[in-house]
């Protein structure tokens, strides 16, 4: 047994004949911040949606603080590259959605969604359409609507893939800061090394043809993340390592 | 300030341009009349074609209301089934093969010939024209429903499925709103048409008093005017149901024109819930 909030055993799952993901097992502590990266076809989409539930692995289980979910759904915050915000709800509305989904939106949820778009620089905008905001307010919005899921666990995927560099530093600053007041344990993907690297306690690297896991390291980089550590030898020196398993000798 | 003088050029603009359209096709009415010598039984100035509306409102207007109420009865109860029809066809992809050639079919059947039958099941009453107002409108709505809810993007529900969403909750919340667009194109088809199926009804299946057999009547004593202006008035319902059409549409979406939600004076306790 484990005390891991997620804990994935032997997980597998192919289409055809493509072996999306061999077997993995993997354990998650709650309130860590986990990266993984790999190259596009090394399995990490299919592994959260197994972890999410919208795929039902071909063997192996999936454990949530010691429950078995695999291939149910209603147990995890998720969030793509694109945001997904509804151009027919206004920000506020937006935030709340997973309540409106799921059970009924009340008072309370509206005031908690208000104090996070205030706390987090968009209690401007808690009337607007999506379709007034940038892309990196829209990113915000959808994290926030992450939060306001209540689940411990959110699965990131490139969230901030589709942002322009200068956006996405601001964006990862901004996500450590509410990571940290909101005490979440989160699974982000990306293909982004130096941003796996500030962002994670751990990076998981994986490799296509099969996709499976090739190494997880222990980021020795302390908390809080400052943009000086992107230069310092701690990240060079991982960063070396990761770059050498993603891209072989060749690097 | 600069906000107000914005928005009433906006209304100047949407609203003064049709009217001056609409005074131009009057003019140039008066000016080939005039221009031409057109004889007054072939072609009446537009002028005589308003007094002979109005002089006869008295008789008009009850037939006006009953051409309205075949046409919005018609048109309710084609949308509705039409959305039905969509809805269902686009979730069970068996039933769409099995129903979409039926509804083109119905779509090629003459209305003119549908009339005789629907004369014959449901008498003289305004049931048959309801039922071809009906048959205009559902097939539009159907068509673009089916339309918007095959392209509702996959990963947003997905989203909702990952959150936990009964497909009930996705259906209302995700993919209706998401259909609205071209929801709304349906609506407006069938709106444009919906008159049209009004009056042939009412041609084909009547038995003495509508606005349809009233212009016939006009035609065959040689009263062009009367038909000119009966004509305008058949239009007139047919652009004003249309209008309502899209002003529910603009109603019902507003995020296609404001960047900020508007305040309803019922929602404001909603609104100041935490302050």
């Amino acid at each position: 047994m484990t005390d891991a909030l997620l804990a994935l055993r032997e997980v597998a799952k192919s289409f055809g004949d493509t072996v999306a993901l061999s077997p993995t097992t993997l354990d998650i502590a709650e309130g860590s911040f986990v990266a993984i990266v790999g190259p596009s076809g090394c399995g990490k989409s299919t592994l959260f949606n197994v972890i999410a539930g919208l795929l039902a692995p071909d063997a192996g289980a999936v454990l949530l603080s010691q429950r078995d979910v695999t291939g149910t759904t209603g147990h995890v915050g998720y969030m793509l590259q694109k945001d997904l915000l509804v151009p027919w709800r206004t920000v506020e509305d937006n935030i709340t959605m997973a309540k409106r989904l799921t059970g009924r939106v009340t008072t309370e949820d509206r005031s908690e969604a208000r104090r996070m778009a205030r706390a987090y620089g968009l209690g401007e905008f808690l009337r607007h359409y999506p379709s007034a905001l940038s892309g990196g307010m829209r990113q915000r919005v959808a994290f926030m609507r992450t939060l306001m899921t209540h689940q411990r666990l959110l699965l990131l995927d490139e969230p901030f893939g589709a942002l322009d560099a200068q956006t996405r530093l601001e964006m990862q600053q901004w996500l450590l800061q509410v990571w940290r007041d909101a005490e979440r344990t989160v699974l982000f993907i990306t293909h982004d090394v130096d941003e796996s690297i500030f962002l994670a306690d751990r990076v998981i690297v994986m490799s296509p043809r099969p996709g499976r896991v090739v190494a997880d390291f222990a980021n020795p980089l302390a908390r809080p993340r400052t943009l000086e550590m992107l230069t310092e030898p701690d990240f060079i020196a991982l960063k070396g390592q990761i770059m050498h398993l993603l891209h072989g000798g060749a690097a | 300030m600069r906000a107000t003088r914005r928005r009433l050029g906006l209304v100047a603009r949407n609203v003064g341009i049709p009217i001056l359209s609409l005074v131009l096709v009057l003019v140039l009415w008066q000016l080939i009349v005039v221009g031409f010598h057109v004889a007054s039984y072939v072609a009446p100035r537009p002028r005589a074609a308003i007094d002979a509306v109005t002089q006869n409102w008295s008789v008009l207007w009850p037939l006006v209301l009953g051409t309205i109420r075949e046409t919005v009865y018609g048109f309710v109860v084609g949308a509705a089934l039409g959305f039905f029809l969509g809805v269902i066809m686009a979730k069970v992809s068996f039933l769409q093969g099995l129903v979409y050639p039926v509804l083109v079919l119905s779509q090629a059947i003459p209305i003119i010939a549908l009339a005789a039958p629907l004369v014959l099941i449901l008498g003289f009453s305004t049931a048959p024209k309801i039922v071809i107002v009906a048959w205009i409108v559902f097939f539009p709505v159907t068509v673009n429903v089916i339309d918007g809810l095959s392209h509702v993007d996959r990963d947003l529900v997905n989203l909702a499925k990952v959150y936990g969403a009964s497909r009930w909750r996705t259906f209302w919340q995700i993919e209706i709103p998401a259909t609205s667009t071209p929801l709304f194109s349906g609506l407006k088809i069938g709106a444009t048409y919906a008159v049209t199926g009004a009056i042939i009804g009412e041609l084909a299946a009547s038995d003495g008093s509508s606005l349809a057999l009233y212009q016939e009547h006009a035609n065959s004593n040689l009263n062009t005017a009367a038909v000119y202006g009966t004509t305008m008035v058949m239009t007139a319902i047919g652009i004003s149901w249309f209008l309502l059409v899209v002003g529910v549409e603009v109603f019902a979406t507003p995020w296609r024109r404001r960047t900020v939600a508007r305040r309803w004076p019922w929602r404001r306790g909603r609104d100041l819930a935490d302050r």
